[in-house]
């Protein structure tokens, strides 16, 4: 699931390609995804997981990394 | 006590944070008009000294321009300073009308709204007219003010990779079954210069009957043959649903801002937008100037045709000296060195050289991508822009930065 998600950020948010990203990578504090752009991955998750994570449970603070994301997905 | 020294403590630590990261910003005391040439005091309270300004958005050169400050001189005389009222009660004079309707005219559009700023404008687009069954998909380099408006509505909101038009696609497809969908672009982009695709997101959204709204804030004036801004440069005019742009740029420079587009959105604006409704209207010596400016323009192209062939010039002098250019075709032209520390040294070291120009970094810009942007105006003389090529080589051969990769770019120590 990680490096699902790793490869959906890389090519969907990633405007540098040379950037290096991991499990514990910052993306939304360090600029990389604009919290707007987390309805994208909410419908990535769902298509990919068939997981429907409530928009309240999305929050910069939560989806920050990839490792958050997992412990959330997981939740559901 | 209204101010508890606990609560004094927590605003000090903030700032302290902000001066320990670099991100604290000072001000630069002008004391002089807004022009090309501008005796600037900086750090606060050094010696003044006279720069070359090569970073205000006075991209026409009307802001000190002897006919527009006329023109405000008369409109004192004439419709008074200050009109002490909100639009609907007794704010709303014939100028603020005859602006709305010139304005529709200058940009090819069914109607116009005035606002107090473009910012107050962005604020209240969203809000006003996009409910919970809408999408907003917005480039990621749209400007903060659409941000913030966008954060206002009740809207769900999706973004595409910038100006990049199969990504927009996949959104739209993604996004189909929502009832409204609006596609939301700057014009032109202010940190980068570009101008947005606007014929295919216009033939995008014809296809996914998706709204277009264009902040055209850099381009009013000066983008497109007569200075009608992006649309007329891609040659959409009247296929743009809602234009914000500002009068604080090109336009005099001054204040205030509008939307222009659709009749039905313009009127619901007018009796629902809160920043319309519960703020000021737009002061008549604004209002009244820019019924002038916007004379002058559709006027002649003078000042347009000038600012495009000093732009042209400027940006090619930077690229044959070795510097590496965001590609574009406005007269902003950001010239790359990647790296946040040098960018710094460089603004300053121009500083020296008596040229006025600034760096931007993380976060205004993403990281590994600072720049010094610079901005050319018709109110440049040759010698001006010759002076300013000539600071930029010379601070560039003392860091040896000509004709450097972006990588070695990054990698220099500063």
């Amino acid at each position: 699931m990680e490096e699902k998600l790793l490869d959906f950020i890389r090519d969907e948010f990633l405007e540098d390609p040379e950037l290096e990203i991991d499990a514990d990578t910052r993306l939304i504090s360090a600029g990389i995804i604009d919290s707007f752009s987390l309805v994208s991955l909410q419908s990535y998750i769902e298509r990919e997981f068939g997981k429907r994570i409530p928009a309240p449970r999305i929050t910069a603070e939560s989806f920050d990394t990839v490792r958050q994301m997992v412990q959330i997905i997981q939740q559901f | 006590m209204a101010f508890p020294e606990v609560l004094r403590r927590k605003y000090q630590d903030i700032l302290q944070q902000i001066r320990q990261s670099g991100l604290h910003k000072q001000e630069r005391i002008i004391h002089d008009k807004q022009g090309a040439r501008i005796a600037v005091e900086y750090p606060f309270g050094s010696a003044g000294k006279e720069l070359i300004n090569m970073c205000s958005n006075n991209y026409l050169g009307l802001s000190s321009h002897p006919q527009v400050i006329k023109a405000a001189h008369q409109a004192l005389d004439h419709r008074g300073y200050g009109l002490s009222s909100v639009r609907f009660i007794c704010g709303t004079q014939d100028i603020h009308k005859e602006l709305e309707s010139h304005l529709s005219d200058f940009l090819g559009t069914e109607d116009s709204i005035l606002f107090s700023s473009c910012f107050d404008a962005n604020a209240a687009v969203f809000e006003t007219l996009l409910d919970e069954s809408a999408i907003m998909i917005s480039d990621r380099l749209v400007h903060a003010s659409i941000i913030d408006g966008m954060r206002l509505s009740r809207a769900a909101h999706d973004t595409y990779k910038h100006s990049d038009m199969q990504h927009l696609r996949q959104k739209l497809e993604l996004h189909k079954d929502k009832e409204t969908k609006i596609i939301i672009t700057d014009g032109v982009f202010s940190m980068d210069g570009d101008i947005a695709p606007l014929a295919e997101i216009v033939e995008l959204a014809e296809e996914y009957q998706a709204l277009v709204f264009v902040d055209d804030s850099h381009a009013t004036g000066f983008i497109g043959a007569k200075g009608r801004g992006s649309h007329e440069h891609c040659q959409v005019m009247g296929k743009i649903d809602l234009i914000s742009t500002t009068f604080g740029k090109a336009l005099g420079g001054a204040s205030g801002g509008c939307i222009s587009g659709r009749k039905e959105l313009i009127d619901l604006l007018r009796q629902r937008a809160r920043p319309y409704l519960f703020s000021n209207t737009l002061a008549p010596i604004i209002t009244m100037t820019t019924l002038k400016v916007l004379d002058i323009l559709a006027g002649s192209t003078q000042a347009r045709d000038s600012l495009e062939r000093k732009a042209a010039w400027w940006r090619q002098a930077l690229i044959q000296a070795g510097f590496i250019v965001v590609a574009g075709e406005s007269p902003i032209v950001p010239v790359m060195l990647y790296n946040a520390k040098l960018t710094q040294l460089f603004a300053d070291e121009l500083y020296k050289k008596k040229v006025f120009a600034v760096g931007f970094f993380f976060p205004v810009v993403p990281q590994a991508q600072a720049r010094i942007r610079t901005q050319v105006s018709a109110a440049h003389s040759e010698e001006d822009l010759l002076f300013a090529r000539d600071a930029f080589i010379e601070v560039a051969q003392k860091h040896d930065i000509l004709g450097k990769t972006k990588a070695e770019l990054l990698n220099m120590q500063v």
